[in-house]
């Protein structure tokens, strides 16, 4: 063969390739290799989990968030013990780092045995509501109920006041976000306190998974890519928007719809007593003085229209939020009140509903799966790849030093 | 011509002056085209058009409705907009607000499809004691 011939052959074959890879996922055909064959349905719901990282986004009502210096002092603040009461608690208490901001407890210990479970902090900006029972509609009102909880971290304005003027960086830090010192009796303080520690907690955004990577790859036609993504993931991603249904609740990029459900999980606390879930969720958002309808909030009007619109239903009576599962993995016990110890016990809970504890007129979504051996296998290795590398290893390095210059307000780093 | 013969003309000439109904091919042409939907009743037919389209799920979004009446029918005085999932058996979470506009027209907000699937929405059109429904589909992803 002659070398213009062997070119030409082996231009044609570059182009033959080029058009294999760039080639979209064919619908019903199999495709071989390391990826099963997902038709046009499925493969639209995939896509609907991402892309991730979702844009950025702030606490609402919060005009410090998204800023260096409030975020700083957040995140002082964040692991300062003396805020509570007996010096012994912080937010970081039950909020771990390295358990992916949770606390690895059924029900977290505050200065008594509290109620429920840790939520992991993780992406928490993107949540509509915070809490089990979405009783805030902020980080920043959200961080106000531990830090003055008498049964968590016990702290008022005053000894908020204190511990701020009494530790020269922390001032610092203060000064240079709010223009001045704290003010011991003033209920304003409390309220920067938790703006500060909220604008720390909006920039806990984790990173990508194996999903994400997998995702993006059938979103551009990579095949190469694709086929990394480990096939039982792949037969367990299939089960959760097909047959499990459970893309209906836990939807999108978080993997939920931020709302409420109610999956027949006992909510009782103790004898005689039971969690109200998100009906006692409501109540105490519609009653409190630092919802986004409040003075308290710094706006836009637009981030309080959930507040203004949220409505209190019968059915609302036992509903718990529907966690993200973005790091679920790592943020075993699991539910309200961690009664499921592990992610195999949250699919027997699935796969073995009781009905009869769903409330009368709830959701008619939810139908025992009787999931197999190998589907609980498959669904598994899906839920462990929604876990971000990062999840566990958010590291608290060296805050750069505080000092004010002249002019009040503004903040140097050494 | 009499005195009283120039008032009874006067009168029926402002019962005359209510706008016409508008023919169904003309109810909300001012409205948006992207998204548009349109209901029809007994008496009444109501252009919807959403704020996002398509309906996103988890995200909130208002409604823009203008109601047209045939003859014979009196726009409605109030309006209440709802939805929910009847294969599901729940509705939304949230109540939505309605803001009357005159002339038939109104701006629900507030509203928030939490799930993908099959929403029923449903306009209740209000005039004194008696209330119209009308409702349509509306497929979520």
């Amino acid at each position: 063969m002659n070398r213009w011939r062997m070119r030409l052959h082996r231009v044609l074959a570059g182009l033959v390739l080029g058009a294999w890879l760039a080639a979209p996922m064919p619908s019903h055909a199999s495709v071989g290799g390391g990826v099963l064959d997902f038709d046009g349905d499925e493969i639209g719901r995939i896509l609907q989990h991402g892309p991730w990282p979702p844009p950025p986004a702030v606490d609402p009502g919060n005009r410090w968030s998204a800023q260096p210096a409030a975020v700083a002092l957040g995140r002082q603040l964040f692991f300062e013990r003396r805020l509570s009461a007996d010096g012994r608690m912080s937010c970081a208490t039950c909020h771990v780092p390295a358990r992916a901001f949770t606390d690895g407890r059924a029900k977290s210990q505050g200065r008594v045995l509290l109620d429920r479970n840790a939520p992991a902090l993780w992406n928490a900006v993107h949540e509509r509501w915070q809490g089990w029972d979405g009783a805030t509609d902020s980080l920043w009102s959200q961080a106000l109920r531990p830090l003055t909880d008498p049964r968590e971290m016990g702290s008022n304005a005053a000894h908020v006041a204190r511990v701020v003027r009494e530790d020269a960086q922390l001032s610092c830090r203060w000064q240079a976000v709010f223009g001045g010192p704290p003010q011991a009796d003033a209920e304003a303080t409390l309220v920067q306190a938790a703006k500060a520690i909220g604008a720390f907690n909006a920039s806990l955004v984790s990173g990508r998974t194996p999903f994400d990577n997998f995702r993006d790859a059938l979103a551009r036609g990579d095949r190469a890519a694709a086929t990394r993504y480990p096939l039982a993931a792949q037969r367990g991603l299939r089960l959760f928007v097909g047959r499990g249904q459970c893309h209906l609740c836990h939807v999108g990029p978080m993997f939920s719809n931020g709302e409420f459900a109610d999956i027949g999980v006992p909510f009782f606390v103790r004898p005689g007593v039971v969690d109200p879930g998100r009906h006692g969720g409501i109540r105490a958002l519609q009653a409190s003085p630092y919802n986004l309808l409040s003075p308290w909030s710094d706006g836009p009007d637009a981030a309080a229209l959930k507040t203004r619109h949220v409505d209190l239903q019968h059915r609302n009576f036992g509903e718990f939020k529907v966690p993200s599962l973005r790091n679920v993995a790592k943020t075993a016990p699991y539910m309200h009140d961690g009664q499921l110890a592990t992610l195999r016990d949250v699919l027997r809970h699935y796969s073995t509903l009781n009905l009869d504890r769903l409330h009368a007129d709830g959701d008619a979504i939810l139908q025992p799966l009787r999931l197999t051996a190998a589907e609980t296998r498959d669904l598994l290795a899906f839920l462990r790849s929604l876990s971000a590398p990062d999840a566990t290893r958010w590291q608290a390095g060296p805050l750069p030093g505080c000092r004010l210059s002249r002019a009040v307000g503004d903040l140097e780093t050494r | 011509m009499t005195r009283a013969g120039l008032i009874a003309g006067f009168a029926a000439g402002l019962v005359l002056a209510v706008p016409a109904a508008a023919a169904p091919g003309d109810c909300g042409k001012a409205l948006p085209a992207e998204g548009r939907q349109h209901l029809q009743g007994p008496g009444y037919t109501a252009v919807v058009v959403p704020s996002l389209w398509p309906i996103p799920v988890g995200r909130h979004f208002s409604l823009q409705v203008q109601v047209c009446a045939e003859t014979g029918k009196v726009l409605p005085q109030t309006l209440r907009v709802d939805a929910d999932m009847p294969a599901h058996r729940h509705g939304m979470n949230y109540r939505s607000t309605v803001k009357g506009l005159g002339e038939g027209a109104f701006l629900a907000e507030g509203l928030l499809f939490h799930m993908p699937g099959r929403w029923r929405l449903r306009l209740d059109l209000g005039q004194g004691a008696e209330v119209v429904r009308l409702e349509q589909a509306l497929e979520v992803r």
